[in-house]
């Protein structure tokens, strides 16, 4: 039954599908070592994009876990140590224990530590003898640099206490969803492709438990002005992947429900696009926020990625 | 892009017709198949699959059986934020009846903010999906937002009847009842969708319910926290116990170190099949079921039974 539209729309699709995958990759590679490698990284495989994940969920693991219990995954019972490559180093403040004053978000930070260490071990162990070490982290300077970014002042300890803890995580959940949201269509294997949605949706739960706790605290005490905080890095998210128009931060927006001629206040804790679907970023768009607008490096990552998306 | 578009509704239509061949197929003009086999077949027969099978559902048939639950959901929010539901424009020709539902009191701005954009985001969700299946899309079916709730409670053993438009507190646990089903149920159905566009649109809607979800459960805790007492939270945490009950498992309840509902060994959100879905929704365990609880006459579409 192929027919000349069908055959029209599988190139379509195709074609938008290498665009994606292209993305960063072949823009890095053409930066850094040249075209021929940007030709090589354009059959991007199932385990490149599981190896780029993997990186994103060593970041979160690590700084989760040393918010909630002061020590590193590997102190936790997990491992920073893939089938290839050396493990790198955090860079961290000492003592980064936050010194939670609420129980409630003392918890919520133990689960979502717990629960990113288990993504780690689970794309590990997917991608068995092909799985990437920890790249270099830095969980110091890049919050600094973020500050200055996003325009919130000249440094930012996200290991400070409740509220900077909490804006400290707001910086990476949403971005893991776009992340996730936009590698489900590369993926190849719908196993993979199941774990992965799956994956993203624990992102999206732990974005919505950070971003409903501050729209809660924000509206509690007003003075603290945590809602104009987490919209400048929503801003400065959707600035440094291009777009400047694939975020939304904490606040209110007015609505016509059901066509009537009322309007009614909504909060913006979902981050998502006038359809109400979640954005979804390229592993280009992912990389220069990670990277805080470094080439190949930078932010978070300071000797890049380990894998061959970077 | 319009191009695209126009190219995969002609693509989805023609699918439609040759997955649903023996039961939607018969909705369809005797025009309407010559055109749906407008294209030539290698063979250059009229050819549909002889025994279209219910266990293969083509990506429209999954749409729509996503369309039936955010009508649902978008009736729940929209009356529990406006008392008024889908304009008849959003519930499309023909559309079944709604029971129940009123605008609930909320005792501050934030929680009235909460449920007014999680109606936006459900009204959204429809009115993306009904454009996406175009033509092919299911009007609304009838749904009941009275007798529903109460069968859950007894169900739950938490009372005769359950109001979830009676306050706040009430409709956040009513709320509870829906997303984590939403996530199964796009979860479940990810893996299942053949076009790429679709796929990533099912997966952008999927990550929209787990925000809602993660708010929902995270404001049902800490009201558990703030006000002291934990009836609330283990209402819903034995309407969590009944889902996994009538669905197959796959529940977490809510407590301080579990806002997010997911497997134990990997933290991978769960999913559920669509007769999973369905067993919920209908509020019936196992067996073939077809119709019951939120909705009374059963989903509009090819998906509608439960196979056991």
């Amino acid at each position: 039954m192929a027919t000349a539209e069908t055959q029209e729309l599988d190139a379509i699709i195709a074609d938008r599908r290498r665009l994606l995958t292209l993305g960063g990759a072949a823009l890095a590679g053409l930066a850094v070592t040249g075209a021929a490698k940007a030709f090589a990284q354009s059959t991007v495989t199932d385990s490149d994009i599981l190896n780029f994940a993997l990186n994103l969920e060593y970041l979160e693991a690590q700084y989760y876990t040393y918010a909630a219990t002061g020590a590193s995954l590997t102190a936790a019972g997990g491992s920073t140590t893939g089938g290839t490559g050396t493990a790198g180093t955090v860079t961290i403040k000492a003592d980064p224990k936050v010194p939670f004053v609420d129980p409630t978000i003392a918890s919520y930070a133990m689960e979502v530590a717990t629960e990113e260490r288990k993504h780690v071990a689970f794309l590990q162990s997917a991608l068995g003898s092909s799985a990437v070490s920890m790249p270099n982290i830095d969980l110091l300077n890049s919050f600094n640099g973020l500050a200055v970014a996003a325009g919130i002042g000249p440094s930012f300890d996200p290991f400070a206490g409740d509220l900077n803890f909490l804006l400290g995580s707001f910086i990476f959940e949403d971005v893991g969803v776009t992340a996730y949201h936009g590698a489900a269509a590369l993926l190849s294997s719908k196993t993979y492709l199941d774990a992965a949605a799956g994956i993203m949706a624990v992102e999206a739960y732990h974005a919505g438990l950070i971003r409903t706790v501050l729209y809660g605290m924000n509206a509690a005490n007003p003075a603290l002005g945590i809602n104009g905080i987490a919209s400048k890095i929503a801003a400065a998210r959707a600035s440094l992947d291009g777009t400047g128009n694939d975020d939304i931060g904490l606040g209110t927006e007015t609505v016509s429900l059901n066509s009537s001629s009322s309007s009614y206040t909504a909060a913006t804790v979902v981050d998502a696009d006038s359809n109400s679907l979640a954005f979804a970023r390229t592993t280009t768009q992912v990389l220069a926020i990670v990277y805080a607008g470094g080439s190949g490096m930078g932010g978070f990552f300071p000797s890049g990625l380990n894998g061959n998306i970077r | 892009m319009e191009k695209m578009n126009s190219l995969i509704a002609r693509a989805l239509s023609r699918r439609k017709f040759l997955v649903g061949a023996g039961a939607a197929g018969a909705a369809l003009t005797t025009g309407a198949l010559v055109a749906g086999c407008g294209g030539v077949s290698p063979t250059g027969s009229l050819g549909p699959p002889a025994n279209p099978s219910p266990s293969t559902p083509s990506d429209p048939d999954i749409l729509n059986f996503a369309l039936n639950l955010e009508y649902l959901e978008a009736e729940f929010y929209l009356r529990a934020a406006t008392g008024s539901g889908l304009s008849d424009a959003d519930a499309g020709s023909g559309a079944g009846p709604v029971t129940g539902g009123a605008q609930v009191t909320f005792p501050t701005a934030a929680l009235q903010q909460y449920a007014v954009e999680i109606a936006q985001d459900e009204l959204n969700h429809v009115r993306f999906l009904r454009q996406a299946l175009g033509s092919a899309a299911v009007s609304r079916p009838a749904i009941d937002l009275t007798n529903s709730f109460n069968a859950v409670a007894m169900a739950a053993g938490i009372g005769s009847s359950f109001n979830p438009f009676a306050d706040s507190n009430s409709f956040l646990v009513g709320a509870f009842v829906f997303e984590d089903v939403g996530v199964t149920a796009y979860h479940g159905a990810a893996p299942l969708i053949s076009n790429k566009t679709y796929l990533t649109a099912a997966a952008g809607i999927l990550a929209v319910e787990a925000y809602h979800a993660a708010e929902i459960r995270s404001l049902i805790y800490g009201m558990s926290v703030s006000t002291g007492t934990a009836t609330y939270l283990n209402d819903a945490n034995a309407i969590s116990a009944v889902r996994a009950s009538l669905g197959g498992g796959n529940e977490t309840p809510i407590s301080a170190t579990s806002i997010v509902a997911a497997d134990t060994t990997n933290a991978i959100a769960f999913d559920r099949t669509t007769d999973q879905v369905l067993h919920i929704v209908y509020a019936q365990g196992a067996g073939v079921v077809s119709k019951g609880g939120f909705f009374p006459n059963g989903l509009n579409g090819f998906i509608t039974t439960t196979t056991a």
